[in-house]
């Protein structure tokens, strides 16, 4: 495998998936609109080679005007993707978002995959999109949440998944990341005693 | 009538960690295949994977 890492940035050459155009179909509106976002959680892993599929990609943006919020729906729409969980940007952006609840957008004849949108509501959610890591993959580019933070997540999470992903990262980065990072992020969600999983 | 075999319930959480342990070490194999593997190459198996 081929990446380097340059400061925050992680330059990856690699032919794209039919996943990762379509994440990047997604990512790009939010792009173009400026909207801050961070992808977390499963597609990370299997961006970097993870043996697996997935039925959603998890993402945060960044709270929206109601205005802001509105042009990206419209964005989206016209990029061929419906949300498939609420009828208006109105409903998305009141009832599910500001509550903390996820909206999930898929191509329109589509039910998966799909984009599971949140607003960050905690602050290690807010960590995530303020510390997030831009992943370039030749001329296109995606945000991901921190890797340490990624790493310890998924130990947190817990399922026999989880920790796979979590061991996959870490074995292929681990001489990139800081293992301290790691460490705190994993004593700070109480999983420390699963650190011997990365067998480190 | 069907006769359902007893289950020994530790028996069954051996394999099951057993299972996982296996888990762990083929995701620690295919990592290392992946590092010393060339980009276009790997993308392909997971292409297939990804049912594409």
């Amino acid at each position: 495998m081929e990446f380097s890492f340059k400061g925050k940035n992680i330059v990856f050459n690699k032919p794209l998936t039919n996943l990762d155009k379509f994440v990047l179909k997604f990512t790009s509106i939010l792009e173009r609109l400026g909207i801050r976002y961070v992808i977390i959680s499963g597609y990370v892993p299997i961006l970097f080679g993870r043996s697996r599929d997935t039925e959603d990609v998890d993402l945060f943006i960044e709270q929206l005007s109601a205005q802001k919020f509105s042009g990206f729906w419209e964005a989206a729409k016209n990029e061929d993707f419906r949300c498939i969980n609420a009828y208006s940007a109105k409903q998305a952006k009141e009832d599910f978002l500001e509550y903390g609840l996820a909206i999930r957008f898929a191509l329109h004849d589509r039910f998966i995959p799909n984009f599971e949108v949140k607003y960050p509501k905690t602050r290690l959610s807010e960590y995530s999109l303020d510390n997030r890591i831009k992943v370039i993959i030749g001329e296109h580019y995606l945000y991901t949440s921190k890797l340490e933070l990624q790493i310890a997540f998924k130990l947190y999470l817990g399922t026999d998944k989880d920790i796979e992903d979590a061991v996959h990262l870490w074995d292929l980065f681990k001489d990139n990341l800081d293992k301290q990072t790691v460490k705190d992020f994993a004593e700070d969600l109480g999983v420390t005693h699963k650190l011997g999983k990365l067998k480190w | 009538m069907v006769h359902l075999p007893k289950i020994d319930l530790k028996e069954l959480a051996k394999e099951v960690r057993q299972n996982r342990k296996q888990r762990l070490e083929f995701v620690r194999q295919y990592v290392e295949w992946l590092k010393k593997t060339p980009n276009k190459v790997w993308v392909k198996g997971q292409k297939k994977v990804l049912g594409e």
